[in-house]
């Protein structure tokens, strides 16, 4: 039992203090059994306070410290460290939380606030009472990542890993690596073209032995915990025969006849059902669509040495330390008929537009018609005051914007009639706006509730809506074309990988990080990383910024080989447990499993066994033990039992 | 210099040092690249030219858009880098010619004297009660005043005072009554030697000066403030306890932001957006409503920039407390007899006619300039800069980190506009490809 006991209590500048009298809480904590020091400090965490309880605790001898400031989640290692540097063991160090619980919660009450601030700190000082010094203990970790989804922040992510010394496995879904960045011809800021970009970082992956390409790959299974998680992942055929002669195949693909809608160019075009992604994929092995292919005997006969399609889906199982996500987005399609789309002729998408651009030559044409005038309507499925997506999908201003731009670069006089709500080319990519402002593109602007109207009236596409920079005029234009500038939405089969991956998704339904400042690319499962789109709307170069940046916190949690896992898990009495296995049943982390105890050789029993290494200490198990066998460390009975003391005595 | 560990400030006697990596700036972006490496098992000396770590962050209020307490996110951090073994800081320092140095780098850095001994100064504040000097606080951006003998601010890191000799007497006073004898005017400038292989440029963002948009009359009169000082005034480290006019002391009751002020404007020579200034403006008016329940603020803004996760939100979060949103550019303002001021603008949403409202505190949500410091790093190899002076990134896309010399890297706010989330990533970024060039080396 700890017996000389320092006590601090944080203003937090006044966070606290304005709310909680910290001066009472003081006088009255003071009184504590055990407590020989108590103070108040304007800010606890500050560098000066810091040194003082160093110096606190060295002069007094003291033996448990407890703060009263903020939560924990933000401070509990920076005291526990000072409980270090002062030679103290960590874990006789507890702190409670007197801002979000108390001057927070209840602004409105600072005489409650205190009294219940005055419970709070004693319960502390109970548990302190009773903390046991403890020792956090290490597992071996493997220096492996998986990372899944190459497009450009999983390639990406995977080089740096690689240079950084992490071997690599990389799963694409599709038989194709890229996602979707091949698919936006030229590109802001630069201007350089996706397909160029995905060819480059193939060939950097192909450089590095450390990592390993999969493709046609999923995850169907992940189990196990940071430092050794396993993986099952399928791989489906492409049912090419491996090292084919590929004249022959180029043969087989022109006599094949079937065609199906080509959705790397959005559906714009057909394909053939043997098929590359586009001329220049990645790997540069065609596959075929199975499902669609339905050739007579002659056609395999005579093409049996390029074509195969007895090939089965195999499996792989790997053994890894870390896991990143980058399963990036998919590009809002509108509903049937919202401004017009797949109702009024000549309606379509920014990401039809941008394949429009690739696939025309010196002049833009659709429907056979050329295109001279664009109506381009922003935060198509963004920025929804009533649908689901609330959020603004961040690229898509100055992608159309750029569109525009390339435009009236390769056609000649095409011209822009912007229809939007806020221009949000930031930073900048603001010199795009004025640029395609200067050359003569015209901006107008809707309010949402009075959404633009697009429609076929008289044989004619028009679009009418009220300019609010006008007086809330109604214009009416008559564009060879409308452009929706969609926005970026979740993928739909991503609730399938967070289903296997339990990675938790935010109210926009893009994988959640744990926090937006302090831990913006890891998830609250240990050792799992978000990056790229699949976290929320970015540009490129805000995608690969992420990327790297999981690439960095993933190579820093595994490099050294073992992780420090905290010592605060359960322990089971072996002379208690009668393994009934309740708690096994009970634990949401299957963590506990059974072993034989056989204390002096004799004939043992069966008792529950902890797995150290995925036991979080949530305390689930020991309330249903029915022979109080589990304790839980860092909270054991001793500890909660004079806790409850603490909360209840009089004020 | 400053050791890692405070508790034995380990004096360095030679004038040769030798890390991994330097990091220049010890903001967010400093901060977050030298934990990644330090982590990594590198070893990192992060140069701040300021008497404390922290950059802007350690400032603010609130941060947009979950609106954490900002010195209570900054603190863990900045305790962390502090004391991790592997990063030793040197403040009040600064970078001079780096130059190739077969296949890593070479620097000089110079450490200023602050006239006070690190490793014996307490912080105790006597030698601040006893200066007779007082001059502008920087760190509340002139709204208070301080000492010539001085602690930074409270949540400095290390938290030790300093002399601002510019403006002291010399007098003796502090001299005098410093209990450990601390204060040492014969300090002189420190100059070291450094080899590092790889280098981390985080000097973070400069404030567009508000007097230099000369109709909006800042400086001139008292009403007019910038958005950092309302930040200041609405932090939990403010220096009054409430939000009041400058001219008189009263609770105002009708506060106008100015939007773009500084930005997206040739006229003042910086066309780009700065890409936190909407946001960070409308965090400060959801303040205001819930510190002075009775004001009415208006944002005067030509888009409203709300890009980020959970921004969008945030703005109608804002709407639908009852901020009021007008679009429209101020062309002038003027002030009153009682201190009121007569904003005059062309009002977008009524055919674009000049229109006037008056409001009693105006606040130009100034937008940010490059840190001109980083050419001066480089003298004999000059990096690249972008057409605005920010850092070129030369691999945009693909390497965003990556600048014209091998072996530097960018992070945060030094390429360009970014808000702390893209701070801290941007940072990761320069971390990652800083761990990966040193392994290529060997
Ligand atoms: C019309 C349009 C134009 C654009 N123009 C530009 C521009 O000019 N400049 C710019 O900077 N940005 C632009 N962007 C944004 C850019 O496309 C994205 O920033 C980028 O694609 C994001 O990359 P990513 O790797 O996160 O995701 P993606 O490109 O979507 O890649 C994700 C990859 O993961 C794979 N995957 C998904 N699920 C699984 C799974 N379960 N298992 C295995 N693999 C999986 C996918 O098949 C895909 O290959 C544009 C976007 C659109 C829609
Ligand atoms: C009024 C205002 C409110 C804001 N509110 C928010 C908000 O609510 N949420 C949000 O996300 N963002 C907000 N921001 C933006 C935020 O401040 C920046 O994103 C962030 O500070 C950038 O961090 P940084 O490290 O890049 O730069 P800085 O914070 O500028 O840090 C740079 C560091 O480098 C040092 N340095 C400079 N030159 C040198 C040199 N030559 N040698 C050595 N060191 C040097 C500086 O002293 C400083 O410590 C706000 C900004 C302002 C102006
Ligand atoms: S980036 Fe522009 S078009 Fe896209 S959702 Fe945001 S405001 Fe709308
Ligand atoms: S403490 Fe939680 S995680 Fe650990 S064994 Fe018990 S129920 Fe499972
Ligand atoms: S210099 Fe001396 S008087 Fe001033 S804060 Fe430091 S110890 Fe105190
Ligand atoms: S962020 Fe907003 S206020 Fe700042 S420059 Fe851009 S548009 Fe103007």
């Amino acid at each position: 039992m700890k017996e000389k006991i320092g006590v601090y209590i944080c203003h937090c500048g006044g966070n606290i203090s304005d709310y909680v009298d910290v001066e009472k809480v003081r006088d009255v904590v003071e009184k504590e059994e055990g407590v020989v020091l108590s103070k108040t400090t304007m800010f606890a965490c500050a560098d000066s306070a810091q040194k003082e309880i160093v110096n606190d605790i060295k002069e007094n001898n003291l033996d448990a410290i407890v703060v009263a400031s903020c939560s924990p989640k933000l401070h509990l290692s920076t005291f526990r460290n000072v409980a270090e540097r002062a030679g103290l063991n960590p874990y006789n160090y507890v702190q409670a939380n007197i801002r979000e619980q108390c001057s927070w919660a209840h602004t409105d009450k600072p005489k409650e606030a205190t009294e219940k601030a005055i419970r709070i700190v004693r319960a502390c000082v109970g548990r302190v009472r009773y903390s046991e010094a403890l020792e956090p203990f290490t597992i071996p970790a493997a220096n492996i990542a998986l990372i899944i989804g190459a497009g450009v922040a999983g390639m990406r992510s995977a080089i740096s890993l690689a240079d950084m010394g992490t071997h690599v496995y990389l799963i694409e879904k599709s038989h194709f690596i890229g996602g979707r960045v091949a698919q936006m011809g030229e590109l802001f800021s630069t201007d350089e073209k996706g397909e160029e970009i995905i060819s480059d970082l193939y060939d950097e992956i192909k450089k590095r032995d450390k990592i390993q390409l999969f493709t046609g790959a999923e995850v169907v299974s992940v189990s196990g915990s940071v430092g050794d998680y396993k993986a099952q992942i399928n791989i489906r055929p492409r049912y090419i025969v491996p090292d084919c002669d590929m004249n022959k195949l180029k043969e087989a693909i022109a006599e094949c006849k079937t065609e199906i809608p080509d959705e790397f160019n959005f559906g714009l075009t057909q394909k053939k059902v043997i098929y590359k992604a586009y001329e220049n994929c990645r790997p540069e092995i065609p596959a075929i669509e199975k499902d669609r292919f339905n050739p007579d005997q002659k056609f395999l006969e005579k093409y049996k040495d390029c074509i195969d399609l007895e090939q089965k889906t195999e499996t792989l199982n790997v053994n890894t330390g870390t896991v990143i996500l980058s399963t990036g987005f998919d590009p809002y399609e509108p509903e049937d008929g919202e401004y017009g789309y797949k109702k009024a002729e000549n309606v379509i998408t920014l990401q039809q537009l941008k394949r429009l651009i690739e696939l025309s030559n010196g002049k833009l044409e659709y429907n056979n018609r050329e295109i001279k005038n664009i109506v381009y309507v922003y935060c198509v499925g963004s920025r929804q005051k009533e649908g689901e997506n609330k959020y603004c999908s961040r690229y898509c201003c100055t992608a159309a914007i750029h569109a525009a731009l390339l435009c009236r670069k390769k056609f000649d006089s095409v011209r822009g009639f912007h229809l939007y709500r806020d221009i949000r080319t930031y930073g900048k990519h603001e010199l795009l706006f004025d640029e395609v402002s200067r050359q003569g593109d015209i901006f107008f602007r809707f309010n949402e509730d009075e959404s633009p109207v697009v429609e076929t009236a008289n044989g004619k596409l028009q679009v009418k809506f009220r300019d609010i920079l006008t007086n809330n005029e109604e214009v009416a234009i008559e564009p060879d074309l409308v452009v929706l500038v969609t926005g970026m939405i979740p993928r739909k089969d991503s609730s399938t990988v967070a289903g296997i991956l339990k990675t938790p998704v935010g109210s926009d339904k893009f994988f959640n990080e744990v926090h937006p400042k302090l831990r913006p690319v890891e998830t609250v499962i240990d050792g799992m990383y978000i990056c790229g789109t699949c976290q929320g709307p970015k540009n490129i170069t805000e995608s690969i910024t992420s990327s790297l940046s999981a690439a960095a916190k993933s190579n820093s949690l595994i490099n050294k080989g073992e992780i420090e896992l905290e010592p605060t898990i359960i322990r089971i009495d072996p002379e208690a447990c009668e393994w009934c296995d309740k708690c096994a049943e009970i634990c949401p982390f299957d963590s506990i499993t059974k072993t034989e105890y056989s204390p002096d050789g004799q004939k043992g029993k069966t008792i529950a066994l902890v797995n150290e290494s995925t036991c979080k200490g949530c305390g689930m198990c020991a309330p249903v033990c029915p022979t109080d066998a589990i304790d839980i460390i860092g909270y054991t009975n001793n500890e909660i039992e004079s806790m409850i003391d603490g909360l209840i005595k009089e004020v | 210099m400053m050791n890692n560990n405070m508790n034995s400030p380990e004096q360095i006697s030679t004038n040769k040092l030798e890390y991994d990596v330097l990091v220049i700036g010890g903001g967010i972006a400093g901060q977050e690249a030298s934990l990644n490496l330090a982590n990594n098992g590198f070893k990192v000396l992060m140069v701040e030219k300021d008497l404390s770590i922290g950059g802007k962050m350690i400032h603010l209020s609130k941060v947009f858009p979950t609106l954490d307490c900002s010195a209570c996110i900054a603190t863990p951090k900045i305790s962390e880098t502090a004391r991790n073994p592997n990063i030793t800081i040197m403040t009040y320092s600064e970078v001079e010619d780096i130059k190739r140095n077969g296949n890593g780098l070479k620097a000089m850095v110079i450490e200023k004297p602050r006239y006070v001994k690190a490793d014996l100064c307490t912080g105790c504040p006597i030698c601040e009660e006893k200066c007779p000097v007082v001059v502008e606080d920087e760190y509340n951006y002139g709204l208070t005043g301080r000492k010539a003998a001085f602690i930074p601010f409270d949540l400095a890191s290390p938290r030790i005072a300093a002399i601002d000799i510019e403006n002291c007497t010399l007098c003796g006073a502090c001299e005098r009554a410093c209990p450990p004898n601390a204060i040492d005017f014969s300090m002189e400038k420190k100059e070291f030697e450094l080899s590092v292989k790889s280098v981390i440029i985080a000097t973070g963002f400069e404030l567009f000066p508000a007097e230099k948009k000369k109709e909006y009359g800042f400086g001139q009169f008292k009403n007019v403030i910038h958005s950092m000082q309302m930040d200041r005034l609405l932090a939990p480290t403010r220096p009054f306890n409430n939000v009041l006019r400058p001219s008189d002391g009263r609770m105002p009751d009708n506060i106008a932001y100015v939007l773009c002020t500084g930005s997206r404007d040739l006229s003042v020579g910086n066309p780009i957006c700065s890409q936190i200034c909407c946001m960070y403006s409308i965090k400060q008016a959801q303040l205001l409503l819930g510190a002075l329940p009775m004001t009415d603020v208006t944002i005067y803004y030509i888009d409203i920039r709300a890009f980020g996760k959970g921004f969008d939100e945030f703005y109608e979060q804002g709407k639908s407390m009852g901020v009021e949103f007008i679009k429209g550019k101020i062309a002038k303002i003027e002030e009153k007899e009682n201190g009121n001021l007569t904003l005059k603008y062309e009002d977008f949403e009524n055919g674009g006619k000049t229109v006037e409202a008056d409001h009693d505190l105006v606040v130009l949500s100034v937008g940010i300039l490059p840190n001109k410091d980083v050419s001066g790093f480089f003298k004999s190899e000059p990096i690249a800069l972008d057409i605005h002076q920010y850092v070129k990134q030369e691999d945009e896309l693909m390497s965003p980190a990556k600048t014209s010399i091998e072996g530097v890297f960018v992070a945060g706010t030094s390429s360009g506009p970014m808000d702390i989330p893209d701070s801290i990533l941007s940072a990761g970024a320069a971390s990652a490809e800083a761990a990966a060039f040193i392994r290529s080396l060997k």
